[in-house]
């Protein structure tokens, strides 16, 4: 089991995952477009691969306003 | 990559000269922010003259944070910072018209009476050129808006009026070839503060869906965005053409500032609300 841990919309969790950040968007539904990623702190592209270990950070960057 | 492109777009649509005075709209938001760190380090090559515009709308509980922003990077990049209120021009803030307008789009008020400060706060601290953050998702959202509520005629003075008046201050926007999350991970790298909330009043806007429409499209179809933007530069010439014959600019009997038809925007609005 890939465990590794998850912060999107400032909560916290654990989630089994092994991919691509691309394709956890896709299963999150969340929009490419409109976050930023940080893995282990660092800015990130979206085909980076993740997997059990890693802290992963989905950042909302775009506001309506 | 990001630099690059931003005074690659300066020099395409030549938007900025030595000895400009150049006011920079800064909301507090990311991507003024970003604007202003750029023009900031431009200026080491390009000699210019640079004051900060902040428009305060009054919206509680979200504009007192990014005005905070604001002071301080004026501060930091010891830049002049001039801000002007709603409440103070027109007498009303935005959450008080929003809660006397009720069945009102509150973006429709406040675009005029922003744009409208902008304008004039631009002139009164000598500016010729008012650059403004506007990214590449904002642009092409505008133009997809105006090609969705048919306003061909808008669209033909969105880059730059139709009618030229010394009272027009020329607006630039250095950013419309940088997509927004570029400008976001600009910032994280360079220690600018992110905004990290809507405006409260976002959720009435058309904009919101066509921003929905255009990322899940980007998606799909990465490119689009730029594609629109190419389009509508290759369009523009055609529709300043067709559209310029009807324009006539005049000054506003109310305030002196130009305006099309006999009484500005601003004054109507104002007159409109009272």
């Amino acid at each position: 089991m890939i465990i590794m841990e998850l912060i999107l919309d400032n909560e916290k969790r654990e989630l089994e995952y092994q991919g691509t950040i691309e394709q956890l968007l896709k299963q999150l539904k969340v929009m490419r477009e409109e976050v930023v990623i940080k893995v282990n702190g660092e800015l990130s592209a979206e085909t980076t691969e993740v997997g059990s270990a890693d802290k992963v950070e989905i950042i909302k960057v775009v506001f309506g306003g | 990559m990001f630099d690059k492109r931003f005074r690659k777009t300066i020099r395409e649509f030549s938007m900025l000269r030595a000895g400009d005075r150049v006011a920079i709209g800064l909301s507090g938001g990311k991507d003024s922010c970003a604007l202003l760190q750029s023009m900031v380090q431009l200026k080491e090559k390009l000699p210019m003259e640079l004051v900060a515009i902040t428009i305060n709308e009054g919206i509680k509980g979200y504009r007192e944070k990014t005005l905070k922003t604001a002071k301080r990077e004026c501060e930091k990049h010891g830049v002049e910072h001039v801000v002007l209120d709603f409440k103070e021009a027109a007498d009303m803030d935005l959450d008080e018209i929003v809660r006397t307008k009720k069945d009102d789009i509150p973006c429709s008020h406040c675009g005029v009476l922003r744009r409208y400060l902008l304008n004039k706060g631009s002139r009164e601290a000598g500016a010729n050129k008012l650059a403004t953050g506007h990214n590449l998702d904002d642009v092409a959202q505008t133009v997809f808006m105006n090609i969705m509520r048919n306003e061909p005629a808008r669209l033909a003075r969105y880059l730059e009026p139709i009618s030229q008046s010394s009272k027009f201050i020329q607006r630039i926007r250095p950013f419309m070839r940088t997509p927004e999350k570029e400008i976001a991970v600009y910032c994280m790298v360079n220690g600018i503060e992110l905004d990290n909330m809507d405006c409260p009043y976002a959720g009435f806007a058309f904009r919101g869906q066509v921003r929905k429409i255009l990322n899940e499209t980007e998606e799909k179809y990465p490119g689009t965005k730029f594609k629109i933007l190419n389009s509508f530069i290759e369009m523009e010439d055609a529709l300043r053409a067709k559209y310029s014959v009807d324009a006539k600019l005049e000054s506003c009997k109310s305030c002196g500032e130009p305006c099309s038809d006999g009484v500005c925007m601003f004054c109507k609005k104002v007159k409109l609300l009272k």
